[in-house]
Formats: structure tokens, sequence, C-alpha cells
């Protein structure tokens, strides 16, 4: 071949770049010193993820693409990069106590954490099917390494593989649609099928649609193919739950907003049917399905499928306040769950990790501290003012209302009503019952995640411009 | 311009005078009781300052930006309305202050109490003073959560928990209910700033979302304000400590929903759905509320019930659509305020020095309390409606109000004689508080001796008192103003006409006045054989407990339906989750079929050729086959597999795709060789289909089920792969490969010249990641443990070698070396034949079908025919097969041959070609890209024989493991006496 082919701009790149070697140069490291190094890499870890935020948030402004449109930086990918990164960073910091107290200090934890965000990053700057895919299979790849984490328990290597099959699963799926959609529409590009979908959209382009919805739906654990959630929440070691409960769903959301804003923005109506119809579903199956639960992590779980049908309501509107919505609703809800996490990973009796929301009984008088942290995160969770919780809720709920979607508005509203119920129960339990036997002190980086956490939660009315501008910015970025 | 800065200075101090009460230490029960007093008395003297401008009907506002982008701004707004409200608010409580300064006792933790208290004044004064809708609900639930705190502060007693939970549930449950009502009402007027709302009433009621939103600020206002049938939360909420009852659950908080319901009645209410609605809402509460009340035993309850019943005459007055009846309601809150308060503290006062609050055992005590007797006897004589005091001069305005002719139905009809028959109930309990506590015999048996509080205990009703008194002497001269500027600020400058005097002269509601009171005492006492029996609640009705009905509808709903729920759409199956998830694939892929059944662009099937259609219905059985036997005979499953896909290699020749049938074929072999190797290691099938006991009957059905969905996948796949194919490719890059494969690359096989040449660099990825995978199996395997059961050699072999055992001339294996001796010898001949063939496939790629990768896997399969015919020992023996150094050297070549093109200052994979004439073989395309095909040769040779490799060894690891084993028994056996 003689045509002299242009080596892509990597500029655009260089945060994924940095994480690639660095996640690699880790393992190495790793893999010739053994475990004993494992609190070096968790440190160098975190400090590579906090480095490439940064190198995030200073590329070059604007909207700048690459490797031949396939990758794009934007405000929405650099918004959502950076709470990935973040939230990934937390979750290596939250994982030490738990690994030293089942004398299993691995060092690839935090290495394959780094592997999957830098998966998620590819995912929510990824401008066509295939890079979307690349970047779906990397994240996930390491997830379901991470999902059966805990080898000799039962529990989690049921999780990985149960996780493991169905994600396959959904990964064929969302290949299928995803090659439908270019058998009609010829192209895998999301500007070219946003302007192939212009003229005719045909039946075919409608099943390729829902099969990349569906794959979609997987990925963010919404109705009905949430299946997987409330077993890999439980089975999998609890700082795997806190990293699956976070970063995973910021990539996941970012993926489903730029597919169906920036590739199908000309059949809104099409896939805001699918949308209503999964938000719905998610978010009743999460409110209800939580209330028989006595695992926390499996609440939990239930939980962040009902949320994920919360934030999916600002999507389905549709707009770029809804946007807008979502991208706030994702980063609170992130730091909701991270300080739920942390208080549930701290749970430990007599050197027993125990996760029953039994356990908490009392806990307001053996540590109130924690008792009041966590309650104030269970009161955002359930959406409960001025908690940040309860404004996430609002933007998306105001977003649906503009747009038309009242129905869904309304049984948004009724389901997190129901919501509210279980995270009262744990705050119930945790303030009403008999205390039990003391839990075990919290390690300090727990404590801090949940005091962060939770303190973010509350102030977060005071000031909440920050955030709400930079969401702004980067749903404009996404629409234009 | 002071007065602004007054607004967000007097709703910031509660609040910030809570935090500094939660740091005071636990026992400073005077420096928080004079921290909170004091934050009282400086808001009450802010709203002194403002009195002249509110008295002439001016507005007070204050606005910052707080979320500018959604329009929302912090805003506050006080008008005549509000000033009332939060002179209310922050006078009663100081008086509660002072109050519970004496009322807790030193073991409660007062900064607690201190705090929340402060804290709910800032949130209450927020909801009167926001001056937009969402900031008021804001506040709102904010009151909700302080009352929570507040009803549950002794949470060491069971009944102060449920009655917190109860609370909380249905006041926030009203809150969000408020708050959609809220969105809609914004969403109507485009606006939340009240002004805004309040100017646009007509837009409102002629709106089609009216109704809806209407319901949704009713039932915020109503769970709030306890109206029925949300009034069982406020009876549940007298486990709070007395301040906070009389705070809280009389004063204030329980008056937020009808102030709600006054701030809008402007732009929402006019309507028959508010006057129906609120109405009989406010109308049911009066009288259900009044006749709970004469029948409660416990002082609080009483007065609890006694509250409800008069929220439910406010609730009864604002729905009755009228501006009058606003200006009654309003008058009304201010003035139940003052006497239920101050007869809260008196309950509270006798609970405190008498140490119970049981009517039952409460008598005489005029005797031992004179003074607080008094007081209590003035403030339920108010709350009765005698004249001279201030519940009189509402009352008689209710009455007034009952009389009117709204929309003439039978309920309006019958409405003065309904409301008549309550007030009799109210004079009734009115009558028993005095009478049964205060007079008769001087009880015996109290927990404590009663006597007098401390005077700054009694002192905070005793001010009440007196305001009850002077209001109800001079109502023009003291309360007249204020009450002007507060109908002033909700109906407008169109003023109703009313009066504010005592005396109006001989007038119906004079009479209905009259009648109550003798209708009152007549019921006290036709009723008190049944107070006496000393039975809780009234009768028949008692057995109706709404918080009964509450929790178990709560428990139903809630927690047995998750359950119910869960159990039929939960699983931990894996089986059932993917049958799920396959259910739904389908679905959503059937769900655009009845959407747009477009039958447009199939094309048209280019004739039926019934061979090839022969073809397909062998595969088709093929895949059905595997797919059943797959659970009961895995070899077979595998080889219907492999039958399935010769089908698909077959398919590929017939729609003229020679290369890709090619690499399909050696693919296919190989993996199903390698397959049927792994099957080997397997643990044995599960004979029974279910640990637990099914009858064969659901066993079957579950199978067709999960056949019927399996055919329902396959058929939709290949239907939409047919309709893909069929119809016009779409222009692609293909296109380009096809007119440039020969002139750019020099090869005629465009497959072969795009992976070599056009897509070199994704094919070098695409080895290395081959090499790694062979590589991951290997390292997989070497730890690879196998199910005890299958580490036996097969049964066959047994058999096999019991024969031999039996036969003297024989040795163990011979049958089945002689079995293999004929497929060996020919197995063995074939080697070369099929590296040779491996080899012109790799020669001839570059034009023709073939290729690195083709051969390469043609080579694999002549190293595992060799495996497969003399054992895996005898190969080693004879055969250095080095998989790792062949991968080696795949790669490195690979990477050379990309590196060489650098020398030529070409791009990295660079290719050249051109021909070479040869003697034998005559001209053969010699391009660089040979060596990189080579390369790529291999490298599939290292990989696939690594793998073969990795699986090939167990048998012999796994015949050694258990001898090993015995052999270590056996040497430590004899260590075990020496121990």
């Amino acid at each position: 071949m003689t045509a002299a082919f242009p080596f892509p701009a990597i500029v655009p790149a260089v945060p994924e770049l940095m994480l690639a070697i660095g996640g690699v140069i880790l393992l190495m490291v790793g893999a010739f010193r053994g475990d004993r190094v494992a609190p070096v890499i968790n440190g160098l870890a975190i400090a590579l993820l906090i480095l490439v935020a940064i190198t995030v948030l200073y590329l070059p402004p604007g909207t700048l693409t690459t490797f031949g449109g396939s990758f794009v930086v934007d405000d929405f990918a650099r918004f959502l990069k950076v709470v990935a990164l973040l939230s990934s960073a937390v979750a290596i910091a939250m994982s030490t106590d738990y690994f030293a107290a089942v004398n299993h200090e691995p060092f690839e934890y935090p290495v394959l954490i780094i592997l999957s965000t830098l998966g998620m990053l590819m995912l929510v700057s990824a401008n066509d099917l295939i890079a979307l895919y690349l970047g779906l299979e990397l994240m996930s790849l390491a997830l379901y390494v991470l999902a059966a984490f805990h080898r000799v328990s039962a529990r989690s290597s049921e999780a990985g593989l149960k996780y493991f099959v169905l994600g396959a699963l959904s990964s064929g799926m969302y290949l299928y649609g995803a090659s439908l959609v270019y058998g009609f529409t010829g192209t895998v590009s999301f500007d070219g099928i946003a302007h192939a979908t212009l003229q005719t959209s045909g039946i075919g382009l409608i099943f390729g649609l829902v099969f990349i919805f569906a794959g979609f739906c997987f990925k963010i654990s919404a109705v009905p193919f949430h299946m997987w959630t409330p077993d890999v929440y439980e089975g999998a070691p609890t700082p795997v739950t806190a990293f699956f409960s976070a970063a995973p769903k910021v990539a996941g959301m970012g993926m489903v907003m730029r597919g169906a804003i920036d590739a199908f923005p000309n059949v809104v109506d099409q896939w805001q049917q699918i949308l209503v119809f999964v938000a719905i579903a998610s978010m009743a199956l999460g409110s209800f399905a939580a209330i028989g639960q006595r695992n926390f992590k499996r609440l939990m779980a239930y939980s962040a499928i009902a949320h994920m049908g919360f934030a999916l309501v600002g999507l389905a509107a549709g707009t770029e306040e809804g946007v807008r919505g979502v991208l706030v609703y994702i980063t609170i809800y992130v730091t909701m769950t991270l300080g739920a996490f942390a208080a549930i990973t701290a749970m430990r009796r007599d050197g027993r990790i125990v996760e029953d929301v039994a356990d908490l009984a009392g806990l307001a008088r053996t540590s109130p501290a924690m008792a009041f942290w966590l309650a104030m995160l269970m009161f955002s969770l359930a959406g409960i003012p001025p908690l940040a919780g309860f404004f996430a809720k609002f933007y998306v709920f105001l977003a649906a209302i503009k747009a038309g979607l009242y129905t869904l508005a309304v049984i948004g509203v009724l389901t997190s009503v129901v919501g509210a119920y279980y995270y009262l129960a744990v705050v119930k339990v945790m303030y009403f019952d008999e205390p039990a036997k003391p839990l075990e002190k919290m390690a300090y980086e727990l404590k801090i995640v949940l005091t962060v956490a939770a303190a973010l939660n509350i102030l977060f009315f005071l000031y909440p411009g920050p955030l709400l501008e930079s969401a702004a910015l980067a749903a404009k970025s996404l629409f234009e | 311009m002071p007065y602004e800065s007054f607004l967000i200075a007097g709703l910031l101090l509660p609040f910030v005078g809570g935090c500094v009460a939660a740091l005071l230490p636990t026992n400073a029960r005077n420096a928080e009781a004079w921290l909170a007093g004091t934050v009282a008395l400086i808001i009450l003297a802010l709203l002194a300052s403002a009195y002249p401008r509110i008295v002439d009907g001016g507005v007070i506002r204050f606005t910052v930006e707080w979320i500018p982008d959604l329009g929302l701004d912090l805003s506050l707004r006080m008008d005549g309305f509000a000033w009332m409200f939060s002179t209310l608010i922050t006078g009663i409580g100081f008086l509660v202050v002072l109050y519970a300064r004496y009322y807790m006792s030193p073991s409660d933790p007062a900064p607690r109490f201190f705090s929340f208290l402060l804290a709910f004044m800032g949130a209450m004064l927020g909801i009167v003073l926001s001056g937009n809708l969402i900031q008021l609900v804001f506040f709102w639930e904010l009151t909700s959560l302080f009352s929570f705190l507040l009803i549950g502060y002794w949470h060491q007693n069971a009944q102060a928990r449920d009655g917190a939970r109860i609370a909380l549930i249905i006041t926030s449950a009203g809150g969000l209910c408020l708050f959609a009502g809220v969105l809609i009402v914004g969403h109507i007027v485009g606006s939340y700033d009240l002004d805004r709302v309040l100017a646009s009433g007509e837009a409102i009621r002629a709106h089609r979302l009216y109704v809806p939103g209407l319901v949704l600020v009713l039932l915020g206002a109503l769970t709030k304000s306890a109206q029925f049938p949300f009034h069982f939360w406020l009876p549940q909420a007298m486990a709070a400590p007395t301040p906070v009852s009389a705070y809280l659950h009389s004063a204030t908080m329980v008056k937020a929903g009808v102030f709600l319901l006054i701030r809008l009645w402007p732009a929402m209410g006019g309507t028959q759905e508010w006057l129906w609605l609120v109405g009989s809402a406010g109308l049911i509460t009066f009288i259900l509320g009044a006749f709970f009340a004469v029948f409660q035993q416990d002082l609080k309850g009483l007065l609890a019930y006694s509250t409800i019943s008069h929220l439910g005459l406010i609730t009864l007055l604002t729905g009755l659509d009228t501006p009058l009846g606003q200006v009654a309601a309003i008058f009304h809150i201010m003035n139940h305020a003052t006497f239920k308060a101050s007869l809260f503290m008196a309950a509270g006062i006798i609970d405190h020095e008498c140490g119970t609050r049981d009517i039952r055992r409460l008598s005489g005590l005029w005797r031992s309390m004179p003074i607080t007797a008094s007081l209590a006897m003035v403030a339920a004589a108010a709350m009765a409606g005698v004249p001279l005091l201030n519940g009189f001069l509402s009352k008689e305005m209710f009455f007034a109000e009952t009389i009117e002719v709204h929309d003439n139905s039978i309920v309006d009809q019958a409405l003065p004689y309904a409301v008549t028959l309550a007030s009799m109930f109210t004079v009734a309990y009115s009558l028993r508080f005095i009478r049964d506590v205060f007079f008769g015999p001087a009880s015996t048996e109290l927990p404590r001796t009663p006597h007098e509080p401390p005077f700054l205990m009694r002192l905070p009703a005793e001010l009440l008192v007196v305001a009850c008194l002077i209001i109800g002497i001079v109502p023009a001269m003291t309360i007249g103003p204020i009450l002007h500027a507060a109908v002033r600020a909700v109906l407008g400058s169109t003023l109703p006409k009313y009066s504010l005097a005592v005396w109006h002269g001989f007038t119906p509601e004079l009479l209905m006045s009259i009648v109550a009171m003798a209708g009152g005492v007549a019921v006290y006492f036709a009723l008190r054989p049944y107070l006496l029996s000393g039975i809780e609640g009234p009768p028949v009705l008692r057995h109706i407990n709404g918080r009964r009905i509450f929790e178990r509808v709560l428990v139903t709903v809630s927690w047995r339906f998750a359950r119910w729920l869960e159990n039929i759409l939960g699983t931990k199956r894996l089986q059932t989750q993917l049958q799920l998830l396959a259910v739904f694939a389908l679905m959503a892929g059937l769900l655009p079929l009845p959407v747009r059944w477009a039958v447009t662009d199939y094309g048209s099937a280019s004739g039926f050729d019934p061979v090839f259609a022969l073809l397909w219905a062998v595969g088709v059985s093929c895949a059905l086959g595997a797919a059943y036997q797959a659970k009961f005979h895995r070899v077979a499953a595998l080889m219907l597999l492999g039958g399935a896909g010769l089908v698909t290699c077959i398919s590929f020749i017939w729609l003229s795709a020679p290369d890709l049938a090619l690499t399909q074929l050696v693919v296919e072999t190989v993996t199903t060789v390698l397959l049927l190797l792994g099957l080997r290691w397997l643990p044995r099938r599960i004979e029974k289909i279910s640990p637990t006991e099914r009858s064969a009957g659901t066993i079957r059905w579950r199978r067709s089920l999960d056949f019927v969905i399996a055919a329902c996948a396959g058929v939709g796949l290949a239907t939409l792969a047919y309709v893909t194919m069929v119809r016009p490719a779409p222009d692609s890059i293909s296109r380009f490969f096809v007119e440039n494969a020969y002139t750019q690359g020099g090869g005629a096989n465009i497959v072969n010249v795009i992976l070599v040449d056009f897509r070199g660099f994704d094919t070098l990825g695409e080895i290395t990641v081959l090499g790694v995978v062979a590589l991951t199996v290997y390292a997989l395997l070497r730890r690879f443990r196998p199910a005890p059961e299958s580490i036996p050699i097969p049964e066959q072999q047994q058999a096999q070698n019991v024969y031999d055992d039996r036969h003297p001339d024989r040795q163990k294996g011979d049958t089945l070396k002689d079995a293999m001796a004929t497929p060996a010898l020919m197995m063995a001949l074939l080697f070369p034949v099929i590296g040779v063939t491996a080899l012109f496939f790799l020669l001839r790629g570059h034009d023709l079908p073939g290729g690195g990768f083709v051969a390469g896997i043609t080579m694999a399969v002549a190293f595992i025919v060799q495996y497969m015919a003399r054992g895996t020992i005898w190969v080693e023996a004879h055969l250095r097969v080095l998989p790792v150094r062949w991968m080696g050297v795949g790669l490195l070549m690979a990477g050379g041959t990309g590196i060489a093109a650098w020398l030529f200052s070409r791009p990295f994979l660079t290719s050249y070609f051109s021909y070479v004439e040869t003697p034998v073989i005559g001209s053969i395309p010699l391009a660089s890209a040979l060596l990189f095909d080579i390369s790529v040769f291999s490298l599939v040779v290292g990989a696939t024989v690594l793998m073969l490799i990795a699986l090939a060894h167990q048998s012999m690891r796994s015949h050694r493991t258990p001898q090993a084993r015995e052999a270590r028994t056996r040497e430590a056996a004899p260590m075990k006496p020496a121990k």
C-alpha cells in the first residue's frame, strides 16, 4: 500500500494513554514484586487516576476529535471522565482496609480498576459504534474479573460467572444491534447514522436500535436487564461492589446519552418509548423489590436499579435540560453510593464481615458519627430535601415535565416515595433498634469517604453552582 | 432598606442559633433557654419594627440569586399574612422555650432539644416567608424532618419512635405530593414566584392540569394539617414532649397546611373542585375530631383530637370558598394558636406536677393548683366558644359563614346543623376537660403530690390566656389592624365587610351558639356513664383505628407485596436469568413489528433453490439436535454442532466465498477437536435434572419452553440476517478493496490482501492477541484440577484393561494399541501430506484461497492428528514441538517485516511485491507480505499447538496424581508412630 496514512493526533487521547501505560507499568511492578507491594501500587494507582483527571481538565478547550472521528473529547466527555476517574480513585482507597481484613491484599485490584476505568474513558469518548464497543468490553472484562475477585469465596465466583455469562449475552445483543444499524445506514459513525436517519428510518434500523438499547440497559442495570445486579452486588467483595455502583454507572450513563443523542437524534420518538418503559420499570421494580431485602448490599443493588430509572427519566426527556439533569443526578448519585458503601465496607464485627441491615441496629448509640452520616446519605438517597439527592431528582423530573412526560414524572415521584421507605428503614434500625454488639472501628480512609460524601450531600444546596454549571456546559456540548 | 436585611437575618438567625445550641454542653439548660429565647425575642423585635410598613398593606421583599439558571431565587416576601404567622411562630416559640426550660428534666439532653426547636422555628419561618413555591416546599419538608426528630426526642420510648415514624411518613409523603403539585402549578404559570402564581388564578383554573395540580397540593396541605383521612398521625405525635406538642402540633406546624390553603386560595380556589374537596375534608374532620375528642382518656389525646377538629373547622372555612370564609379562617388560626398552646402547657404542667395525664386518674386539681386550673378553664372556655373570649368571635364568624348559601346542595343546606352538632361535641369535651380534671373529689394515688408549678413555667400560659381575654373583649382595638393587614394580603384590595364586635344582636349564629352550648352540656352529661367506665375511645368507632389500618396497609403494600413480587419476579438462578434475558431480547426484537410492519425493503427472493434449501434444512436440524442433546449427550451435541458448522462452510462456497469457507472449515475442525479433548475433563453430568423433586411433566414443560425460546430466537435472527443480506449492501470500504487489492497489494485474494497488507496493522494486533490467548489457556490449564470423577481412565479403556489382565499372554494396554495400530499408521503417514498442504495454502494465499492463517491451522491439524494417534508420550518422545518458540518467531518476524519498511523510508508495514520465476513451480508472487503471512502461519501453529499440548498434558498429570498421592501417603505412613 502506497498511500501515506496520516498518524492520528494523540493529544485528545493523552489521558487514556497515560492510564493505559500507567496501568501496565503498575501491573509489571506488581507481577515482579508480588502482593507485598500492593499498598504502594494502591497509592500509585490513586495518584495516577487523579493525575489523569487533572490532565483531562487541562486538555485544549473545545471539542476535539481524533482517530478518524471515532474518538471525541468534548465538555460532556470531560465531565464524565473526571467523575469516573475520581470515583475509581475513591473506590481504590476504600479497598485497602477490607482486603487487609480478609488477609488478601492483591496488587491486581488497583490495576484492574485502572484498566476498567480506561475502558470507561474510551466509552464516554466513543463516537462510533465500534469505538463504543471497544470501550464497553474493556470496561466490562475488567469488571467480570473484579466481580469474581474474592476467588476463595463461592459467592464471589458465582457473581463473576453470572455477570460474565449475562454480560457476554448482552454484549452480543449490542453487537447484533450495531451490525443491523450498520447494515441499514451503511456507517458506524454516530454523525453518519444521525445523517442517514434523516431521510429514512426503516424497520431494520428500529430493530438495531432496540438491540443496542438492550445492551445499554444491561450495562446500567436497568430493568428488564437488571437481573445480575443484586447477585453481583451481594456476591462481590464490598469494595468491588462500591466500585461497581459508581464509576461504571457514570460511564454507562454517558454511553447511553451519547448514543441516544448523537447517533439517533432523528428517531427520538423511537428511543423515547424504550426509555420511558425502562425508566418506569426500573423505578418501580427497584423501589418495590428493595423493601424486602435484608442484606444491605442487595438493598443497595435494588436502590441502584431504581436510581438508574430516575436518571433515565431525564434522558427520556431527550432535551438538553434532561441531559444536564442526568449528569447532575449521576454525579450526586456517585457521592451518595460511595459514601454508603464506605459505611458498608466498614461493617465488621469481631473480625467477621457482616452485611445485613439488622447488623446496624443501634448504631446511633455505639458509633453516633457513622450513624449520623449514613443516615444523612440515606435521606439523600431517598430524595428528602434539602439534601443533594432531592435536587438530583428535582432536575430530572423538571426536565421530564417540561418535555411533557407527566406520567413519567408522576410515577417517578410515587416510586421515590416508596423508595423512601427502605432508606428510612435503615435509619430506623440505626436509631431506634436496640444496639447489637458494636461494630469494629472504621478505618480512617473509610471515615473520610463517608464524612466527605455525606457533607457534600448536606451542603450541596448552599452552593450548587459549580456542578450545575459544568453539567450545563457538558450537556450543551453534547447537543452541538 | 433595613427591612429587607431584617428578613434574611430573621430567617437565618434560628438556624445559626440551632447550630450554636447543638454545640453547648449537655446539661446547659439555662444557657440553651437563654440562647433560644434571645433568638426568638430578636426576631420578634425585628418583626415589631417592620409592623408600621406591614399594617399599611406593604410587602417587604428580599431576593438573592440561588440557582439562577433554573429561575430559582432565594426569595423572601413578607406581607400582612406572613407577618401575622411569623409573629405567631416567634411569639409562641419564645413562650414555649421559656416553658420548656422548666418542663424538660435535667437528665434530658438539652442541646438536642433546643437546637431542633430553633431549627424548626427557622424552617417554619421559611415556609411563611417564602416568595417562591419551590422554596416553600423545601422548608415544608424541613419542618417534617424536625417534627420527626422532635417527636422522637425520647427515642428510648417505643411509642415516641412509632409516632415519629408515622408522622414523618405521612407528612413527607404529603410534602412530595405538594412538590409535584407545585411543579404542575409552576408549569402552568411559567414561574414559581408566589406573586406571579397568585396573579394568574384565571390561567390556573382554566388549565387542563388544574385538577391533578389541585389534588396534589391538597394532599400536601391536608396531610400536614392532619385532615381526615390523614389525621391519625397527630394523636400518635403526642408522644413528643409537651412543649413540642404545644408548639408544633397545635400552634404552628399543623397550621402550615391551612396557611398554604389560604395562601393559594386566590390562585386555586373559587371552583367546585375546591369547594367539594377542601370543604368536605374540613367538615368530616371537624365533626369526627370533635366526636373522638370527647372519648379520649389521655389529656393530650383529647387536645390532639380537639386540634384536629379545629383544623378541620379552619379547613372547612377555607373550603367554603368565600372571601369572608378566609377572613374567619385567618382569625381562627390566631385564636386557636393562643388558646390551644396554653391548654397544652396546662396539660404539660398537670403531667409534670401529678406524674400522669390520664383523665381517669385526675380529679379535683382545683384545690392543689388553683391558678393553673383557672388558666386552663379560661382557655378551655375559649375553645368551647364562650362569649367574651377570642374563640367565641371566630366561631360566630364561622357560624355566620355556614349559614350562607354556597352551591345550595343538600350538604350545603345541612351544613349549619352539622356544624352545630359538631360544636356540641366541642363544648362537651371542653367541659369534660374542665370538670373531670379540676373538679370532683381530690384524687388520691397520684404518682406525685400536685402543687403549683414555678412561676416562670406558668407565665407563658398566663400570657396566652390574657391574650385570649383581651382579644375576646376588645377585638377591634387589639387584633383588628393585624387581621386587617393579613386579610388584605390574602384577598387584595377588595375586602369583604366583616365586623369584629362582641355583640351583633340576636342573629342566627348566636342561636347556633346557644344551641351548641346547651347541647354540649347535655351531651356531656349523657355520655358521662360511658366515659366513667374507663374505655378509651368512642363506642364502635374505636375499633376502626386509623393508625392500625395505616400500618397494616403499609406492611402489606410495602414489604409483603415486595416480597411477593420478588418471589415472582426475582431469581438468583442463572438459568432463569438467562431465560428471562433471552425472552426480553426476543420481545424487544418483536416490539417494532406491530409499530411499523414495512415490507418495503425485503428485496426479491432471487429464485428458490431446492438443493440449497435442503442443505439448510440439514443445518437447522443439526442445530436443533445440538440444542436438544446439549443436556444429555455432550459429544453428540458437539458433533451436531460440527454438522451445522459444515453447512455454514458450504453456504459460504455456495455464495462464492471460497476463502471464507476454507477458513471456516479449518477453524471448525480444530475447535471441534479441541472441544472434544476438553470435554474429557468436564465433570460428569448429573443424572438427576434437579436436586429438588420435580415431576417429569414440569421438567418436560420447562425444557420444551426453553426449546421454543431458543427456536424463536434462532428464527428471528435468521430472518433478520436474511433481510439484511438481501438488501443492497451499503457503499462501504469494500469497494476500495476490490478495486485496489491487485494494483496496490499485488494479490487476487482480497481477503488475504486485506489481512496482510491493507489492514496489516490490525492483523499484527490480532496475532498478538492470539498468542496471548494461547499462553493464557496454557497458564490456566497448568493449574487446572479436573473433577475427581473424570480422573480415572475412560470406561472403554478400563474394560480393555480388564480384558488384557484376564489373558496372561497380553499386557495391559495391548487392546488399545492393537485397535489403534492401523489408524495410527495412517495418521503418521498423513503428517507430511498435511504439512505439504499447509505449505501449499501458505504460498498461494496471496492470490487464491489460503493464506497464513489457514495454513497455520492446517499445520496444527497435522500435529493434533499425531497426538490423537499415538498419545502424548509417544509423540513428545519422537517429535520436538516447541510451540512457544513458533509463536515467538512468528511475532518477531511480523514485527520485523513491518520495521523493514522503515529501511526503505516507508511507513510501518508497507509491503512490496513482484513476481519471481522459479524452475518447477512457475511464476510465484513474491510480496513482502508473504513474509508477513509466514509469520502469521508460525504464530497460528504455535498458538494452536500450545493449547493442544495444554489439554493433552492433562491426561498425563491426572493419571499421575493419584499414584503420586498414594506414594506420598505410603511414605508418610511409617513416620506416624515416630511422632
